[in-house]
């Protein structure tokens, strides 16, 4: 009974079953409440729904469309905050695993900065860099880099010492070590690492946006949430988490084709 | 009566060794000459693996030092100050890259070796030829130990033996002056590990090819082991680590920890004779007796006798010419 394995098409029937079921519990929820109130907009049927996309992608009287403007700012803001802090937080945590005295001088104020959670920091950003997209950037590259710098860190920590000897006595120089070899090693590690940090850099680009944005998805679903145009904001929600799952799914992909490596070895 | 320095691969010289206030390697001086196989043994925690470290150079000497004597002629000594490509090692666990295939894994060795970051880097083509050309190394090594088949798997869908095969290739590549084997085969079973020491019987005649044919041996090796007749039989010399001696003789008024206790010549065999353990069994009993029994009270010279035993004649030597005399058996 307990993890007993099922069929796969078993497994398919029942992930289709569970999002069917979610799908008419939304329906029936809003034809109810059309029932009563039929120009209700916070359960907005399916041609409302598809009304609400349509005026997403269709310009609007200043000739903007709405979808390409918030996706570019957002885009922009999210890679750039993600890839600087993910280049610190390499950098950083080789340094920190391999070298005790940059370990020592780093740990605790890091230790304490992971704690810190980066929205309640927003004012600080909004004081030291404005509110254009530096903003943002650095406040998802702080926000990430201490998680993932301690997450680095901790996997060259795990580098079996024996390893490490075996490269000294094959000509290894210490740069040699360090990268490729104990580089090598965290990668995948890392990569998983990036898949965790996805969701709460999401959280802080949107709420950022929500509340200083004048573009962007975040600022998008608080002008419509605030007209209660849920047309519009659910698409954007739907939106939000297909790219929060197309990132995760292509870091999954990345680490398979960089690291074939990866997954058995670590039983 | 000391051997002629070129015929040395390796020397401790009067190594020490403590961990905080205690003491576990009591002076101990060995010698190895070009060419040897020696089974080092131990009971368990005597300090066979300190000693190991010290040579390889991860953990060095608090008192004394290792001398490598480097191949040109002359034989120049070269004092060990931490781990270097001269000296190959092979651990019972964690020998391999996880991230490399066999082949990598082998290849690697040549690619520290003879390149570095810049060289990968801004001379990417020339590097890209090199690689191409170690990478051919590899395989054709790979081949010789009977390993072709397995080039392209990664660490962890090989086998133990498997891997241990690869670790010992790994080492061989660079062909080091001397290579270190830390208990390689204590997690194998007993078919796969018979498997692999024919396999270092192989080398170890290949050395005596080399030398009748005028060259030098290639091979120089040390396998730490906490089973005896492993020793016995890949070792053309065992070698007996112990702190069980007596040190109050020696002038010692606290326990000075292990030190080399057993040292004589080991029966040679042929790597696909029928293993027949009758024929060192008078020999291994001795060691038991010696190294391994907590009641032995023994002057730590006493069963030291290796270069008494063939030093003064000249014979064994490692140097091309001078093969050793038919002391094989079987």
């Amino acid at each position: 009974m307990i993890r007993r394995p099922i069929q796969p098409a078993t497994a398919l029937c029942l992930g289709v079953l569970s999002v069917f079921l979610l799908m008419s519990g939304y329906a029936w929820l809003s034809h109810r409440q059309h029932a009563t109130n039929p120009k209700d907009t916070t359960i907005p049927n399916w041609s409302q729904l598809k009304e609400g996309v349509v005026s997403i992608c269709k310009a609007d009287k200043r000739g903007e469309r709405w979808l390409i403007e918030d996706a570019k700012a957002t885009g922009l803001r999210f890679f750039l905050g993600l890839g600087l802090g993910l280049a610190g937080s390499v950098l950083l945590g080789m340094l920190m695993g391999c070298l005790t005295p940059v370990e020592a001088f780093f740990y605790p104020p890091l230790s304490l900065l992971a704690k810190v959670p980066a929205t309640a920091a927003l004012a600080v950003f909004f004081v030291m860099a404005g509110t254009g997209t530096n903003m943002y950037v650095a406040m998802i590259a702080f926000g990430v880099l201490p998680t993932l710098t301690l997450t680095v860190c901790l996997a060259v920590k795990e580098f079996p010492e024996e390893l490490h000897y075996k490269a000294a006595t094959l000509g290894a120089s210490h740069w040699e070590i360090i990268y490729p070899i104990i580089f090598s090693y965290v990668l995948p590690k890392l990569l998983d690492a990036v898949r965790l940090v996805i969701g709460p850099a999401l959280v802080y680009l949107i709420a950022a946006e929500m509340v200083v944005g004048d573009v962007g998805f975040g600022y998008r679903i608080r002008l419509q949430s605030h007209r209660v145009n849920m047309a519009v904001v659910y698409p954007y929600i739907a939106l939000l988490a297909a790219f929060g799952f197309g990132m995760d799914y292509a870091l999954r992909w990345l680490q398979r084709l960089l690291c074939p490596w990866f997954g058995e070895s670590r039983g | 009566m000391k051997p002629p320095l070129s015929d040395l691969a390796l020397e401790c010289q009067g190594v020490n060794y403590w961990f905080g206030p205690k003491r576990v390697l009591a002076d101990v001086n060995l010698k190895v000459r070009r060419g040897q196989f020696l089974g080092l043994v131990g009971p368990s925690g005597c300090g066979k693996s300190t000693l190991l470290r010290a040579i390889v150079g991860t953990h060095l000497p608090c008192q004394g030092q290792v001398v490598v004597y480097h191949r040109s002629g002359g034989g120049e000594g070269m004092i060990v100050t931490g781990p270097g490509r001269d000296r190959g090692i092979v651990y019972q666990q964690y020998s391999l890259f996880p991230f490399l295939t066999a082949q990598q894994n082998v290849a690697v060795g040549l690619m520290l070796d003879q390149t570095s970051i810049p060289f990968r880097f801004f001379r990417y083509l020339k590097w890209r030829r090199l690689r191409k050309a170690h990478l051919k190394q590899a395989a054709e090594f790979l081949e010789r130990v009977r390993l072709g088949d397995a080039m392209r798997l990664y660490p962890h869908e090989m086998s133990g033996g498997m891997r241990q095969r690869v670790a010992i290739a790994q080492a061989l590549i660079l062909e080091p002056r001397i290579i270190l084997l830390d208990e390689p085969f204590g997690a194998l079973d007993e078919a796969t590990r018979e498997e692999l020491q024919t396999m270092l019987l192989t080398l170890y005649a290949e050395n005596a090819q080399a030398k009748r044919r005028g060259l030098l041996p290639p091979y120089t090796l040390i396998i730490v082991t906490h089973e005896i007749s492993e020793a016995i039989y890949v070792g053309d010399r065992v070698a007996g680590l112990s702190q069980y001696w007596d040190w109050k003789k020696a002038g010692y008024d606290k326990f000075p920890g292990a030190s080399i206790v057993y040292d004589k010549p080991a029966p040679i065999f042929e790597p696909n004779a029928p293993r027949d353990f009758e024929a060192f069994a008078t020999q291994r009993h001795e060691i038991r007796s010696i190294v391994f029994d907590p009641d032995a009270c023994q002057d730590r010279d006493e069963h030291v006798t290796y270069w008494r035993e063939t030093g003064a004649s000249g014979q064994d030597t490692g140097l091309p010419g001078v093969d050793s005399p038919e002391r094989a058996r079987n």
